[in-house]
């Protein structure tokens, strides 16, 4: 199963990954902002994209938007550091499934995971 | 009074399900220890079982208490309604002292009582201990225990390993069990 991280710092991807690649999910790509977000995702059609919600220049809501309008089917999983319910809000609302606390853990990512994969 | 404080915290209006999925399987009437520094599994859990429904619809209350100011607590985590009480020696609405450990566990007992499907987070384990004697503070986290375990409430209490020797983290752990992963699955 092809998953995409997308997230201004690589830091934070590089962990990401690695937790994900702990899980059992070897096929991550990763993405830094929007742009290059929509090139991946259009090269290699992720069932899974993480979503920072705060990138430079369009945010995680744009990019949400635009990521489904190009495949109605992946499942967006929205992060962020902190909680921000209207944040929250305008992710599920553009179309995210869920949402997810920076930094994770594999707990809360195993259980995302395994909600959204059916 | 610390208790009447957090009641009137827990009649405000409640927070809104977020429309999130709940990602942290906690029995009620356990008590969780998880070993970790900085807490961050610990507050998401809470902050987790707090913002979502569990699976009959209804609303999990929180009880908090921890080193972290709860202004800063309440920004990052989005907790408007939840009670926060400070772990500190400054007086005030709010701050439990340190050395104040059967106001701390009564607190903690009563919101439990009071709850049938709450969940309490007790961050602060290693300034308790810093601030009593090791046996005072097991003491009182084993009374709670004891009032969690008949009701249907849960205690999540992150410890940093590396403040306790292992005598005393085994002391902590007996009556206490570990997260489990929820539905994992592999792709």
């Amino acid at each position: 199963m092809k998953i995409l991280v997308v997230d201004d710092s690589e830091a934070f991807r590089t962990v990401m990954t690695e937790l994900l690649v702990r899980a059992g999910f070897h096929d991550v790509s990763q993405a830094k902002d929007f742009d290059e977000a929509v090139s991946v995702f259009r090269n290699e059609k992720p069932r899974f994209t993480f979503v920072d919600m705060v990138l430079p220049g369009k945010s995680g809501v744009e990019l949400t938007k635009e990521l489904l309008k190009l495949d109605p089917n992946a499942t967006i999983i929205a992060m962020s550091s902190i909680i921000n319910k209207t944040m929250i809000r305008q992710s599920l609302d553009a179309g995210a499934k869920d949402f997810l606390l920076k930094p994770t853990n594999e707990i809360a990512l195993s259980s995302v995971l395994a909600m959204w994969s059916d | 009074m610390a208790f009447s404080f957090f009641r009137k915290r827990a009649e405000k209006a409640e927070d809104k399900s977020l429309g999130i999925s709940r990602k942290y399987v906690l029995s009620p009437g356990r008590s969780y220890v998880i070993e970790e520094s900085p807490p961050d599994v610990s507050f998401d859990a809470f902050t987790n079982l707090v913002s979502t429904l569990d699976e009959k619809g209804k609303k999990t209350y929180g009880l908090m208490l921890t080193r972290q100011h709860p202004d800063l607590v309440r920004q990052k985590y989005g907790l408007e309604s939840t009670s926060i009480y400070w772990l500190a020696t400054k007086a005030g609405d709010g701050v439990i002292s340190p050395t104040n450990l059967s106001i701390l566990a009564q607190t903690m007992v009563k919101f439990a009582e009071g709850h049938d499907d709450g969940v309490i987070l007790l961050d602060g384990v290693e300034y308790l201990i810093s601030n009593n004697d090791f046996n005072k503070v097991l003491k009182m986290i084993d009374q709670v225990n004891d009032n969690i375990s008949q009701s249907g409430s849960r205690l999540i209490l992150p410890v940093d390993p590396r403040a306790l020797d292992q005598k005393e983290l085994a002391l902590l752990q007996r009556n206490m069990e570990r997260l489990e992963l929820p539905g994992h699955r592999r792709a």
